[in-house]
């Protein structure tokens, strides 16, 4: 039928032997790795989807009076740190703010703030985690302490991990911005723990919400 | 970049022209490879048992030597060692640390003997092949459990296996046969034939690309270890619900975990395709030139990136149940036990259409060509699609009908569900429009597309019965729910991806399958499937329950039917895997183009070259465009002639 083997370099390429692909056209202006990060992070959403749904489906199962569960110590329900919590939101909203600082002065190239804006990001996260960690060796009951407990570590533990990974992530970037990587043009290195860091802040905007105030 | 001593590059800007790398001089346990796999995978064992039991005897727990945390860890820590000394992380952790990434070299592409293809490959025709072989073995596996299954069943009573290895067959025989080959098939099929269609060199993330694939076999052979372990495999189905899951011996995290991995890779490779299909299409490849197939893995790809994570949800819940004691679903502590049937659900009908819609693609595929016509209602096909998956997210609860769910949801459910089938009604109709006086060659591709239209509508309607809330609650956990599963999913799924191997065999192997055995295959298989699963049906109806070992003497006939007919379903089974192999090997040699299809696959030749194209091509017009004259698809290396449409030769209708 149809002839298209290997053709000789008659087109004046110098690699016509199928050593080297020709080069690739790019259908849309998007770069594969930013798309490629906002599909990883809508699937992260359904995973916290899923985390959701247990909760709501605990609290909706487990009558008003006993949500939180009553305090054996006190007598009283459990209460919920909101204040700290609200401290810890700040800090992450703050931090949001500072990455993208970092990722506004290299397309500057002020690469000054670059570092500062990465260091003080990762300050931030860091503080939260540890606020973070701080309440739950004070809060009073475990995961295993009914629905409730497990729920409530449950969802604040798969953000403390994205967290986690979020700040693993961004220390390696600051790494590489003082080791002067990334140029004002080439930064999508920079740019997916960027956005990573900014869903990872959405996310416990909508854990705050739903697990502390509501 | 042209050497290794370059400095970092950002990613997508490395360069073609440079020397190829120099030869890897390090010994056998610091080289990527097998050898330092298993040292890594054993070093990572050790790590584990010894983290775990050292934590533990720290925190004074007892026991220290607890198994159900240790298989957590274990199941977690040694794949990712042994992914690590294979080499699949290797470009990624230099990347992310700056290091200067290996150069480009191509070096793992293509490949020249079959030992390559049990090394880490970045090629998406090598991945294709590899994903191919490993999902035909888990099939085989799969099918080898239903043959015992089906023996126990053959008469009333215990004979061969006891009720608690019944119940880990029929779990384990599930969980391979969905999560281990029909939802990774589509991915082998897609890996290789996606990215040529679409006119690109490769997948948008060829690493990752490889990433997905290894992991599969972790996922599979977690599951089947769960044989190994006290109390035999997990046996709560393969839906594995919950508190039921929780009581089992520890191998039930087999399930859990093992399902984690299939999930991630299944992931992984939806995102690669999404990404691909959107970003390195061909120039003039708009949406509306694409052919079916990729707007059916498209979809797909979406359907599995939003859902997928529902079941890793549910699995990740049911794991801290289990190992951590919390209280997801546990009622004694105020959990939500039907909680999980939701979340898990949320998943798994979306999954039914994960299983089906690459088929849909396929088969449009393989009518269009071997009808010579162009699909009926090419954009209607397109859409139909896209309101499946929609639609596929609102139907979840028609499989907790009498779950003692809330009963509200019942009317809701059940008209989402009927709605269902508007779109899909389309597509079936559309391929008989397709079909409509076109000059059909009953090709074995062909015969299993056109068995999978039968056999799926027979599917298709019980499922409307059982969408019915009244006939559900009658018909629930019964044969007649065992009988829809295997219309949708074994004359459904199967045969298109029977239809799908067959089709492009001789593209990826260069290489002609022998046709006589091929449509011996196909009967010897459509008429054993019914007699397998077609009395399935009334005995559910009767009541016959599924799930359980032994039964009620009054089904006995119709049982031994049924496993006479399985029977001869596991032996059509080895016609095609002969067929395959000898093939593979000695087969006639392919022409490029031997179903004179319009698509771009068969434009290059079989199988393609490394890079599939020396240029990319140019797309001028519809895939589907048989039979109207000069109509062209693609225009490839320039000026040179390509394929198009010419009038039907006056001897190739007499070959049937
Ligand atoms: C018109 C389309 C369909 C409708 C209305 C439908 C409806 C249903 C319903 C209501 C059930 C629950 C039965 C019960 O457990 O009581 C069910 C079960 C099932 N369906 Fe379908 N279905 C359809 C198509 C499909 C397709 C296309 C597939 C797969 C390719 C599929 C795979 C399954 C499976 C695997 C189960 C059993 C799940 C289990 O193990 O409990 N169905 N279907
Ligand atoms: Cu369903």
């Amino acid at each position: 039928m149809t002839s298209v083997a290997p053709t000789e370099s008659d087109h004046g390429h110098a690699h016509g032997h199928g050593d080297h692909p020709p080069e690739q056209y790019y259908s849309s202006k998007v770069e594969p790795p930013i798309l490629g990060i906002y599909l990883f992070l809508a699937s992260e959403a359904m995973l916290f989807g899923s985390f959701f749904a247990a909760y709501f489906f605990a609290r909706v199962a487990v009558p008003h009076e006993f949500w939180p569960p009553i305090n054996p110590k006190t007598g009283h329900q459990f209460e919920l740190p909101v204040f700290l919590a609200l401290i810890n939101t700040i800090i992450l909203v703050t931090s949001s703010v500072t990455v993208h600082w970092a990722v506004t002065s290299l397309k500057r190239n002020y690469r000054a703030g670059l570092i500062a804006g990465l260091t003080l990001t990762s300050l931030l996260g860091l503080t939260f985690l540890l606020i973070q960690i701080r309440e739950y060796m004070r809060i009073g009951f475990s995961p295993r302490d009914e629905a409730f407990g497990s729920t409530f570590y449950g969802l604040t533990g798969l953000h403390g991990a994205h967290v986690f990974m979020g700040l693993t992530f961004l220390s390696f970037a600051l790494w590489r911005s003082m080791k002067g990587h990334y140029s004002p043009k080439h930064h999508v290195g920079l740019e997916l723990p960027a956005i990573y860091w900014h869903f990872v802040d959405v996310m416990w905007i909508v854990v705050y919400v739903m697990v502390y105030v509501v | 970049m042209s050497d290794a001593t370059a400095h970092t590059v950002e990613h997508g800007e490395h360069e073609v022209g440079h020397a190829p790398a120099p030869p890897d001089r390090r010994n056998l346990l610091q080289r990527p490879g097998w050898v330092r796999a298993v040292m890594y995978g054993a070093i990572s064992f050790g790590l584990a048992t010894a983290f775990v039991t050292g934590l533990r005897s720290l925190g004074d727990l007892d026991p220290i030597w607890e198994l159900d945390v240790l298989l957590t860890a274990w199941t977690v820590v040694v794949p990712l060692g042994f992914l690590t000394g294979l080499g699949v992380f290797s470009y990624w952790i230099y990347w992310v640390t700056g290091k200067p990434t290996l150069p480009d070299d191509h070096s793992g592409h293509g490949a020249d003997s079959w030992k390559d293809y049990f090394k880490v490959n970045t090629d998406h025709k090598v991945i294709g092949v590899q994903y191919l072989i490993t999902v035909f073995f888990f099939f085989v596996v799969g099918g080898l459990m239903a043959m015992f299954i089906r023996a126990e069943l053959a008469e009333p009573g215990t004979q061969l296996i006891d009720p608690n290895a019944f119940n880990g067959f029929t779990s384990v025989h599930a969980t391979l046969m969905i999560f281990l080959f029909v939802v990774p098939v589509f991915a082998g099929l897609g890996n290789y034939v996606i990215p040529i269609m679409i006119g690109a060199t490769d997948m948008a993330f060829p690493r990752l690309n490889a990433l997905s694939f290894w992991m599969l076999p972790i996922g599979g052979l977690i599951i089947l270890s769960s044989f190994l372990l006290p109390g035999g495999a997990f046996s709560a189905g393969w839906t594995n619900y919950a508190p039921l899951a929780t009581q089992q011996p520890d191998s039930n995290l087999m399930f859990q975990m093992g399902v984690q991995w299939a999930g991630a890779s299944s992931i992984a490779t939806a995102l690669n395709f999404l990404v691909t299909i959107i970003t390195m299409r061909a120039p003039g490849m708009t949406f509306w030139r694409m052919p079916l197939l990729c707007w059916a893995n498209f979809t797909t790809s979406l359907l599995v990136v939003l859902a997928t994570p529902f079941i890793a949800g549910s699995q990740f819940l049911l794991m801290f149940d289990r190992v951590l004691h919390t209280n997801f679903f546990e009622v004694a502590g105020g959990g939500y036990v039907v909680g999980y049937q939701h979340i898990f659900w949320f998943y798994s009908h979306p999954a039914v259409y994960i299983m089906l819609l690459p088929g849909f693609g396929i088969i449009s595929e393989v009518l269009s060509v071997f009808a010579r016509k162009p699909i009926f209602g090419y954009r209607l096909m397109a859409l139909s699609l896209v309101a499946i998956l929609f639609l596929g997210f609102s139907v979840w609860a028609h499989h907790m009908f009498v779950a003692g769910m809330a009963p509200w949801l019942r009317i809701p459910m059940m008209i989402t569900t009927l709605l269902i089938a508007v779109p899909t009604g389309i597509k079936v109709f559309s391929w008989l429009a397709t079909l409509w006086e076109g000059k059909i060659h009953f090709k074995t591709p062909m015969l299993w597309a056109v068995g999978f239209i039968s056999m799926f509508v027979i599917g298709g309607l019980s499922g409307i019965f059982l969408g019915s809330v009244p006939i559900d609650q009658h018909a629930s956990d019964t044969y007649f729910v065992v009988a829809h599963i295997h219309y949708v999913l074994y004359g459904g799924s199967v045969f298109t991806i029977f239809a799908g191997v067959y089709y492009w065999f001789p593209k990826m192997t260069g290489r002609m399958y022998n046709e006589t055995l091929g449509k011996a295959h196909f009967w010897l298989t459509f008429i054993a499937f019914n007699v397998t699963f077609f009395a399935q049906h009334w005995v559910g109806l009767q009541g016959m329950p599924r799930r359980v070992a032994d039964y009620d003497p009054v089904f006995a006939d119709w049982n031994m039917v049924s496993s006479i007919g399985s029977f001869v379903l596991g032996a059509s089974t080895l016609i095609f895997l002969y067929n395959m192999l000898v093939s593979w090997r000695s087969g006639e040699p392919a022409p490029s183009n031997p179903w004179r299809a319009l698509t771009i696959e068969w434009q290059i030749s079989s199988p393609p070259s490394k890079f599939n194209f020396d240029e990319i091509p140019q797309v001028v017009g519809g895939p589907y465009e048989y039979g109207v004259p000069g109509a062209r698809h693609v225009v490839l290396n320039g000026s040179r002639t390509v394929e198009t449409e010419k009038p039907e030769p006056a001897t190739v209708g007499a070959e049937h």
